[in-house]
């Protein structure tokens, strides 16, 4: 069962790693949007509420909650080839 | 200098070539033979091509594994080792090696009234090394001429590939925005240096010349 925490340990570190990159990537790339969409709309209004109401509703997306997929992923895969190698 | 640089690209591309080349999954078409037991010494470096089924297995130097014996539809012998290879490396997670090993005892045919089976394995066969390639599935097939696609490779080499340029270009990129300007700084700051030593050196001979000739 060694084995198994092992595997467990180290995926998890190394999905964390990569699960924070790919958020705070696809967030400042959600900013840098809104920030270019501000200056296109002829900046009307408080353009760092605009950004943050616009980040707000990032939040809540489901573009942010596919980046979960990041876990998802690799244990179904690995589910599946546990699947395919013995039982199937 | 170039042939330093060649040198490490084809060594780097060997040992990747050499990981997958082990490490892929490849089917042969073989005929069973036979199943057997042998007690395997694993004290010395070809450890490494033996799996570590548990935990326990880790720390034993020997331990009986079990083979599965095929003659190869070319009609040369081959020899696979049943193995778990567990949670570890590589991520094959077999756990049914005996279950495995049943089905191998169950297809054993003579050279008279050949069965065909495929059988998916990694790992190399190495006589002087004693390494056996690692048995993973075996299912029936039709005859000796099945040609086999090997779909999962082809899936997992295409995306290494796309995985590896997209590095690739990405470190291009960045090397001439940021290294290249950089080391050419260097480059223009060295040639300066070099200028002014010449210049120097020029005014100190003229000087020395100038004294010998008196």
């Amino acid at each position: 069962m060694l084995g198994l925490a092992r595997l467990v340990i180290i995926l998890l570190v190394a999905l964390t790693i990569v699960y924070i990159s790919l958020s705070l990537y696809s967030r400042s790339v959600r900013r840098r949007k809104l920030e270019a969409e501000w200056a296109e709309e002829g900046r009307t209004g408080d353009r760092d509420a605009f950004v943050r109401e616009g980040l707000e509703d990032y939040d809540g997306s489901l573009r942010r909650k596919l980046i979960l997929g990041v876990y998802v992923v690799p244990l179904a895969l690995i589910a599946l080839i546990i699947y395919l190698v013995n039982f199937a | 200098m170039a042939y330093v640089k060649w040198g490490f690209i084809l060594t780097f591309w060997t040992v990747v070539g050499a990981f997958l080349h082990y490490t892929l999954p490849q089917t042969d078409i073989v005929r069973v033979v036979n199943t057997y037991e042998e007690r395997q010494e694993l004290g010395d470096w070809t450890r490494i091509f033996w799996a570590t089924p548990d935990d326990q297995s880790q720390n034993l130097i020997s331990r009986d594994v079990q083979f599965i014996q095929t003659v190869r539809a070319n009609g040369r012998p081959m020899v696979y080792r049943n193995e778990d290879t567990g949670w570890g490396w590589p991520p094959y997670f077999k756990f049914d090696t005996a279950n495995l090993y049943t089905e191998a005892a169950d297809a054993i045919s003579t050279a008279a009234e050949p069965r065909w089976y495929a059988l998916r394995h990694y790992g190399w066969r190495n006589e002087f090394l004693s390494s056996f390639p690692n048995a993973v599935s075996l299912r029936p097939i039709e005859g000796p001429d099945v040609r086999i696609i090997p779909w999962l490779n082809i899936v997992i080499l295409t995306l290494l590939a796309a995985a590896f340029y997209a590095i690739w270009v990405r470190w291009r990129r960045f090397r001439r925005a940021r290294i290249d300007p950089v080391l050419e700084d260097i480059g223009e700051g060295f040639d300066a240096a070099g200028d002014a030593v010449a210049e120097k050196r020029g005014r100190l001979s003229r000087w020395l010349g100038s004294r010998r000739s008196k």
